[in-house]
């Protein structure tokens, strides 16, 4: 597993440090370093928490989305 | 209601098609794709399910629907091979859930085989990645590991112990928009 953090975005909040069942991410200069990207099972919890956007996981399985609203969608092609 | 509405509602579900009882359909009616107004509709209509009984039983709704998930999987596993090996086991359930839950078999970096054994007691890390329930929970905005989640473990143990005739428990370890991590203890 490949995961890159933007430095520049990383507020240094340490919310995925909390957040990873698997401790794969430290603090360190209030920023955060991802120390043992193995670890990594990929449920993109830190993606989600991460108020900077900051992180990007590469190699990782895309689970199947179902859940994004179609009229929701149709909306959004409208205006994007 | 007018007479105009009604001539109209009847001319939408009337059709020249002449169905015979020996023309069994091969595939899906409409496309898959036609079908995703119906799919949203059954995963709204769960969601309202879930939260209604969680409303009602509160924190029994999980004991409730964790024990009709495993009468389940019990039901469903009664027709499948039985094998004394986890990996065996952990494959027919791959097999019997195909479709709509995908999982694998997972270990921290620091520990050497999958089978991990720990504090005296014996256990696999399983990932499941594709998961209808995630899905239904997410597009209803919904916590992870409520009464729908429970199902869905008990229906994984249910089968597991009728597969390998051992007593298993599952526990959710971590919930994720992408993936969760579930920890399966063999007894």
């Amino acid at each position: 597993m490949d995961i890159r953090v933007d430095k520049d975005a990383c507020v240094g909040c340490g919310l995925c440090v909390k957040d990873c069942p698997m401790h794969v991410y430290e603090l360190q200069e209030k920023v955060s370093v991802p120390v043992r990207p193995n670890n990594c099972m990929g449920c993109l919890s830190c993606h989600e928490i991460c108020p900077a956007q900051a992180l990007e996981h590469r190699g990782i399985y895309a689970a199947k989305r179902h859940y994004i609203d179609i009229k929701v969608c149709e909306m959004l092609r409208k205006v994007v | 209601m007018s007479a105009g509405y009604i001539d109209e509602l009847h001319e939408a579900f009337h059709s020249d098609l002449v169905y015979r009882p020996e023309e069994i359909p091969l595939e899906c009616s409409p496309r898959p794709k036609e079908m995703e107004q119906t799919l949203h509709g059954v995963m709204k209509l769960n969601g309202l399910v879930i939260r209604s009984l969680e409303e009602i039983a509160g924190r029994g709704a999980n004991a409730v629907t964790y024990r009709a998930g495993k009468k389940f999987g019990h039901e469903v596993a009664k027709y499948f091979q039985k094998r004394e090996d986890v990996e065996g086991a952990l494959h027919e359930l791959s097999d019997l859930l195909r479709g709509q839950y995908s999982f694998e078999v997972w270990k921290p970096e620091d520990k050497e085989t999958f089978i991990i054994e720990e504090n005296g007691e014996t256990f696999i890390y399983l990932v499941f990645h594709d998961c209808i329930v995630r899905q239904t929970l997410r597009r209803n905005g919904l916590d992870q590991g409520g009464p729908l989640c429970q199902t869905l473990f008990g229906y994984v143990v249910g089968a597991i112990e009728e597969i390998t005739g051992r007593k298993a428990k599952l526990e959710i370890v971590h919930t994720g928009p992408n993936a969760c991590l579930k920890k399966l203890v063999l007894k």
